[in-house]
């Protein structure tokens, strides 16, 4: 049982880092950089699986799991030279509320309004949630990320 | 301007237009405009950038530049040139690039490649599989996936060449890539519809724009940040109404199995 648990995480995470350095090549990211933005990419995945894990709600998750992956992306940004947006953009995606916009759009459509609302609300909550964590990230001083400390 | 080529403040507008077009954010276009205008020692600079457009204002050599207005339509994301462009920028605050060196190079950064057609659907169609399973489908979900998202990049890149305009691409490309996606569930690939409809339209979902459009909202650029936001709830009605009829026409006539 507990071993069917690991392996299925196993996969998720292999999944979740398929998924960003995929999409980092898709968008035209240098090839050098695409596999740090699947790093960062599967680390928030990992921690927004241990915060589901935990019973937090589907909106404070991925706020944890956005900080630790911005985190991850600025440290990159720093020692390979390059905007944090390069892996920033693409480790987002398994966690951005792609899927929230379309079923409000299906919803909407099929005329069951009462979900359309939820489904809305519900994307705005994560969205909110994600830029949140970006936000903090970002303005926290520059030397926790340069490593220059550690010597 | 055509008089002015050489210009600085030309310089950092083209920079700051580059950035955009390629789907730069709001901020760091904006950074790069102003510290490409300090470093060339332009007596002064103002601009105030937009998702879709930009407004420059400023003074060089005693001559006033009053007004100059880009308003960019259509944005494709291409990180290789924002990364070079970065480059490029902090090399012009280091003092290490002339503006005649400044401007071949950013003629270059334009003409940087695409990613081959083959590679980006190879690309996508693994992508697709991989989002398939983060939501929780089987392998053979995945499987079903990736023959869509392979299909659909395909679209894209079709709907890309005959320049079709934005809504009306992902209204159809949404309704052909679920149709595809119904015919292999229905063929016995696969056991979750849901899942391989979701994993196949991940990459024309704007879920990064909404959540750019908070981000912008955050940083005060409330005028960015609505039109964002309706773009991206735009796309999202696009896309749920392609799916939406796609569903509602074959569960008419096989009744309604395929109802999510």
């Amino acid at each position: 049982m507990n071993l069917l648990l690991i392996i299925h995480l196993m996969l998720q995470l292999f999944a979740a880092f398929l998924c960003s350095s995929m999409f980092s090549i898709i968008l035209h990211t240098p090839l050098k950089q695409c596999k740090f933005a699947g790093i960062s990419g599967t680390a928030g995945w990992f921690v927004y699986s241990i915060c589901i894990n935990h019973g937090l709600s589907n909106t404070v998750a991925p706020f944890f799991a956005t900080m630790a992956l911005t985190w991850l992306c600025r440290i990159f940004s720093f020692v390979r030279k390059e905007p944090i947006t390069s892996f920033l953009l693409t480790s987002i995606f398994p966690i951005v509320p792609g899927a929230g916009i379309y079923y409000t759009g299906y919803y909407f459509f099929m005329g069951q309004d009462n979900i359309c609302a939820a489904k809305a609300l519900e994307t705005i909550k994560i969205a909110i949630a994600i830029a949140l964590g970006i936000g903090i990230v970002l303005s926290l001083p520059k030397f926790l990320f340069t490593l220059k400390r550690v010597k | 301007m055509e008089g002015n080529s050489c210009s600085s403040i030309q310089l950092a507008f083209q920079m700051g237009e580059a950035l955009l077009a390629n789907g730069s954010e709001i901020f760091r276009a904006q950074e790069t405009m102003e510290i490409v205008a300090a470093s060339f020692n332009v007596e002064e600079f103002n601009t105030y950038v937009l998702t879709n457009g930009i407004f420059v204002n400023g003074v060089e050599n005693g001559i006033e530049y009053r007004t100059k207005i880009k308003h960019i339509k259509t944005v494709k994301i291409h990180i290789g040139r924002i990364s070079a462009l970065n480059q490029l920028s902090r090399e012009i605050c280091e003092g290490r690039c002339s503006i005649e060196e400044a401007f071949e190079r950013i003629e270059k950064i334009k003409e940087l490649p695409y990613v081959k057609l083959i590679t980006a659907l190879l690309c996508c169609g693994v992508a697709s599989a991989s989002t398939c399973i983060i939501f929780g489908g089987s392998l053979m979900d995945a499987a079903a996936t990736s023959i869509c998202g392979f299909f659909l990049e395909f679209l894209l890149y079709l709907f890309d060449k005959s320049k079709t305009s934005g809504y009306f691409t992902y209204l159809i490309s949404s309704s052909i890539v679920s149709t595809l996606g119904i015919l292999l569930f229905a063929a016995g690939l696969g056991n979750d519809l849901d899942k391989i409809i979701i994993g196949s339209i991940i990459r024309l979902v704007p879920g990064y724009a909404l959540t750019t459009s908070i981000r912008d909202f955050l940083n005060r650029d409330f005028l960015s940040g609505t039109i964002r936001m309706i773009d991206a709830f735009l796309l999202g009605g696009c896309i749920g109404m392609g799916i939406g009829v796609v569903i509602k026409i074959f569960s008419m006539i096989l009744g309604g199995v395929f109802l999510i």
